[in-house]
């Protein structure tokens, strides 16, 4: 049953009391303001993030700033949803079907999101270092008059941006990127453009095999929409909030470099466009799953606004300086072009000093936050286990 | 570099003076030991009035004449390097400040040309292009030579010792309590603590002498704008270098999810692993990398620190997380010993982190290993309590066969032997329950009289864990038909509970009240054993009429027979039974005896007339010996030798 229905629905009332005599009466009115109120703000919250404009730089989509706005809004959802779930009424309703499968299912999929979590946070290392490697560029760039010197230099720091950016793209095997090995010895390495790259490599936090598609593609497991009477019943912010968490992971994957991200875009969402909280959170992942699908194919280190930008901008100069060394020398106008890009440049720099760190404590909050309310939740089913003997 | 601009001199006397300044500055700069800023100046300077000189000779033709060749001279220094295969830093000393000292000149030429800029020469500006190229092509060089440098001598700086993780606090139990029952408990071996063992190493990542080569690499590149380059070739190699350190104390690389879901033997592994290796990363290889960042990057501000953390970040979140998976999984009371570990080591590393990341940039490191203390602290409280609750709602279906101790005892007892190696932290801990658990543990230790250890909070913890082992047994023994079975059983396992108190560190907080208390418990089920099974075969003995000197034969005949049924009785049973102490095996044979063969002698003697060997089945020596057969653990029967006395 869709959710907009029980809003309105007088049988769809009367279902459930019938269905949950002892749960709900005196408390159901208020429940169901709570529950009523809790998609309100989730939609509106969404429809916020969606509606980001694309041209604004500083808001757009998967821009560091959308994705702080979007742990802050998964930070509030998950206070609310916490509040409803536990602070009112019979706490005991937890352990009554059907949450009491839904709850560990719920919970299953909150230590996922840590792993996610993790996954992420261990990411924003690997952007951390192309923003240092983006400076240097810039660095070079900005001094005028711009010479051979300061072309080879943004050069040499270019080839390390890309070609790092690149070993992210391969999804991150570590392997691989702790095959190349620092001691190379001059023997052989006789060209005059030979690069020394400021090579970093991606250290792993888990398991080879760890996968962040797998992982997200795993919280969808027996993620369906309630239907009939749960619908209206706590069955319904469980559901909702588990949309939440996925998408929120789902993105954060995307705008950051990740192990294995293979497979990202085929998941599906399993939310009905009829539910109202759900449209916006389908309309931005059509719209980050169309850029990811586009991205995809010639590997992308991750949609993170800034990084993309970062990217186009270094294209553009590496060929400037491929020009610069061609010719050995460059027009003026063409100079000018080039410490315009640098500038550019500077700007997703300076978002990522201000940004970064930020972002990473926020994250951490978002991973301390999901452990205390699963640690609550099994206080609290373990509380009602005690108090009560089981139903047979 | 504007002075220089303003002090080109316009009259031929000035002349005289820049070209006498000039052979002074070069006279002094041939001057050995020099200090490394003076001589920068005074190569400064040097170029400085060369400039000027060349200007006025020049009169704007041919200028810049000596600046060229000097960069030609420079350039071929550091051009003929870029064909050669060997690292400068390898072919010598010389070599490399002969090449620190062309970069420095290359330096000079740039910084001098800058400050001539206003010209708009085309002369100056093609030098000043071919300037920075060399810069550029001497700065990659330094580069690959730093990368060099770090890989070659990381290697040869693995720490001489690092003790091994087996010298730590031993696995001692690994099984749950929950699975022991009618299983024997291991005895826990007793383990050397070694806390002390691992202090604060700080050791050579990088060999003493070759820091003063790569302060120098990173003086020049600092010197010509290209310390970020500089730090992230610093960065890459050092955290590689700390990461492979990581990956020799073999830590599993695992998710959240996978350590939940871990069987306990191996999860143990890992948390120990885990205490090991932060010891090892942040006692050992942080404080000493700190100390190597000091050195190198110490003179250049905030950059120290960024590297540092740069440096340290993945490893330390790696640790960290593992920390918090830990903390947030169930607390099952066979983990106690290993979150006390974790514990423990954190709380004497926290003082190190919050000294390692003391600036802004490293709040974040510093906050998150005080939350995973929190959350440790409260993992511990909850696996003590989960602890508590084990113990007392250890249920069993059956009587433990024998009434010997059982599991459980064996169990608690052992484990929480181990505790007072953790009392300060235990203590620290239970502080804010203490009140509780000292009112629920009614013993007098908690009393105003109690001496400081008894009445520490981890004492009346302990001793309320030992009350609950105490009326789980009493549970568990009337699972026994036999009265005097129960009293066997509880005799040994309250005088097991007593010896382990007292052959241990337990026993100072304990306290001799506890002891004496509980040795009078024990002793009281020895003697109501004694008064359950004997006092009624001793009955059979008694003289009915006091005042008659001897039995009638038949009445004696009786008594005897009597006597030997029950008493066979007792020794079918009883030679099953079980006193695995033998000294409280001993105590209780002589007892009985004492009693038994003592009123049986007395009742035979008293009836001299009707001895013998027909009607008595079992002489006094007979008794005596077959008393001995008791309590065993090995049934036996008496009915064989009967049968043959009736044949």
């Amino acid at each position: 049953m869709p959710a907009t229905d029980y809003q309105a629905s007088f049988l769809g009332r009367i279902s459930i009391r019938r269905n949950q005599v002892i749960a709900m009466d005196g408390n159901h009115e208020q429940e169901l303001q709570d529950l009523e109120l809790f998609s309100k703000h989730v939609s509106e919250r969404f429809a916020e993030l969606l509606s980001s404009p694309d041209d604004v730089p500083f808001d757009a989509l998967l821009s560091i700033s959308w994705l702080r706005k979007l742990l802050d809004f998964f930070l509030c959802c998950e206070a609310e949803f916490k509040g409803i779930l536990m602070m009112g009424n019979d706490p005991s309703q937890i352990s009554k079907p059907p949450l009491d499968r839904l709850i560990p299912e719920f919970l299953d999929r909150s230590v996922k999101a840590l792993d996610v979590c993790n996954a992420v946070t261990n990411g924003l290392e690997s952007v951390r270092h192309y923003q240092k490697l983006a400076e240097i560029v810039v660095s070079a760039l900005e001094q005028k008059p711009i010479g051979d010197g300061q072309s080879r230099r943004a050069k040499k720091a270019l080839t390390s941006l890309i070609s790092a950016m690149n070993v992210d793209d391969k999804e991150c095997s570590a392997a691989k990127a702790t095959e190349r090995s620092w001691s190379f010895s001059r023997r052989g390495v006789s060209s005059k453009d030979r690069v020394p790259e400021h090579f970093r490599s991606v250290s792993n936090h888990v398991a080879k095999n760890w996968s962040a598609a797998k992982q997200i593609q795993a919280m969808t497991n027996n993620l369906v929409p309630p239907r009939g009477a749960e619908g209206s019943g706590l069955a319904s912010p469980v559901y909702t909030m588990s949309v939440i968490m996925v998408f929120v992971m789902w993105a954060l994957v995307a705008a950051i470099p990740c192990q294995e991200r293979n497979g990202l875009s085929a998941i599906h969402f399993p939310a009905p466009k009829q539910l109202n909280w759900a449209q916006s959170i389908i309309g931005l992942h059509e719209k980050i799953g169309e850029e990811w699908k586009k991205k995809e194919k010639k590997g992308t280190a991750g949609l993170l606004d800034e990084m993309q930008k970062m990217e186009k901008l270094g294209n553009i100069l590496m060929g400037f300086t491929d020009s610069f060394q061609f010719h050995g020398d460059i027009t003026d106008q063409k100079a000018e072009e080039a410490a315009a890009h640098a500038a550019e440049l500077a700007e997703p720099c300076r978002r990522m000093e201000e940004g970064l760190l930020p972002l990473q404590m926020q994250i951490r909050e978002v991973f301390h936050r999901i452990v205390k309310t699963r640690t609550e939740l099994l206080n609290a089913l373990d509380q009602v286990g005690k108090s009560s003997p089981p139903l047979l | 570099m504007d002075e220089c601009q303003s002090a080109i001199p316009a009259h031929d006397g000035d002349l005289h003076v820049v070209a006498a300044a000039h052979h002074i500055v070069k006279a002094l700069g041939t001057t050995k030991n020099l200090s490394d800023d003076l001589r920068k100046i005074l190569i400064d300077l040097d170029a400085h009035l060369s400039l000027i000189t060349s200007n006025i000779d020049s009169k704007g033709g041919k200028g810049f004449v000596e600046v060229e060749e000097r960069l030609k001279r420079v350039e071929r220094k550091i051009v003929i390097w870029e064909s050669d295969r060997i690292m400068i830093w390898d072919s010598g000393p010389k070599e490399a400040s002969d090449y620190l000292e062309a970069v420095d000149e290359v330096q000079t030429l740039i910084d001098s040309l800058r400050g001539l800029s206003m010209n708009e020469n085309q002369k100056q500006k093609e030098l000043l292009h071919r300037a920075s190229s060399l810069l550029q092509m001497a700065m990659s060089r330094l580069e690959e030579e730093l990368i060099h440098m770090l890989v070659k001598h990381k290697q040869q700086s693995e720490p001489t010792y690092i003790p091994s993780p087996s010298s730590q606090r031993n696995v001692v139990y690994n099984e749950s309590v929950v699975s022991l029952d009618n299983e024997s408990a291991k005895e826990a071996s007793s383990k050397n603590s070694c806390s002390d063992e691992c202090g604060e190493y700080i050791v050579d990542l990088v060999p003493e002498h070759v820091i003063p080569d790569i302060k120098s690499i990173a003086k020049v590149m600092f010197a010509s704008d290209y310390g970020q380059e500089f730090c992230e070739a610093f960065i890459g190699v050092r955290k590689e270098a700390l990461e492979q350190h990581f990956d020799i104390l073999e830590n599993g690389k695992l998710s959240i999810e996978d350590l939940l879901k871990m069987e306990w033997c191996s999860l143990s592994t890992e948390m120990n692993k885990w205490t090991w290796s932060m010891k090892i990363i942040f006692g050992v290889y942080l404080m000493s990398e700190k100390r190597l960042c000091d050195q190198v990057l110490g003179e250049f501000g905030s950059v120290n620190s960024f590297c540092f953390l740069e440096i340290a970040k993945t490893t330390i979140l790696c640790l960290l997380n593992f920390g918090e998976a830990i903390a947030m999984g169930p607390q099952e009371p066979e983990k106690l010993l290993r979150l006390l570990d974790m514990y423990e080591t954190l709380a004497d590393l926290v003082i190190d982190i919050d000294a390692l990341f003391s600036e802004d940039g490293g709040s974040f490191v510093r906050l998150e290993f005080h939350k995973l203390l929190e959350g440790l602290a409260d993992s511990v409280k909850a696996a003590f309590n989960a602890f508590g609750v084990a113990v007392s709602s250890n249920g069993s279906l059956y009587p433990f066969p024998g009434g010997g101790v059982h599991p459980l005892s064996k169990y608690v007892m052992n484990y929480i032997s181990m505790f007072p190696e953790y009392c300060s932290t235990l203590n620290l801990l239970f502080e804010d329950q203490h009140s509780d658990v000292a009112s629920l543990v009614s013993e007098p230790q908690c009393g105003p009289t109690a001496s400081l250890s008894t009445s520490c909070p981890m004492a009346c913890h302990l001793r309320s864990i030992t009350s609950s082992l105490e009326s789980n047994l009493h549970k568990k023994s009337k699972l026994y038909k036999d009265e005097a079975l129960q009293h066997i059983f509880l005799m040994n396992n309250l005088h097991y509970m007593v010896q382990k108190v007292k052959g241990s560190e337990l026993r100072p907080f304990f306290g001799d009240e506890w002891i004496r208390k509980h040795n009078a418990k024990f002793q009281q089920h020895e003697m109501n054993y004694e008064r359950v099974t004997w006092s009624s075969v001793v009955l059979l003995l008694k003289d009915d009429n006091p005042g008659s000197s001897s039995l009638s034969k038949s009445a004696f005949k009786e008594k005897c027979k009597g006597f030997s049924i029950a008493f066979e009785e007792v020794y079918k049973n009883q030679t099953s039974w079980c006193i695995p102490d033998p000294q409280l095996r001993e105590d209780l044979r002589i007892s009985t005896s004492l009693k038994v063969v003592h009123a049986y002698r007395t009742f035979l003697g008293r009836n001299p007339a009707h001895v013998d060997d027909k009607c008595i089945k079992h002489t006094v020596e007979d008794v005596e010996k077959l008393l001995l057969d008791l309590f065993e653990g090995s049934p036996r029967s008496l009915r064989n030798s009967r049968r043959m006395m009736k044949t």
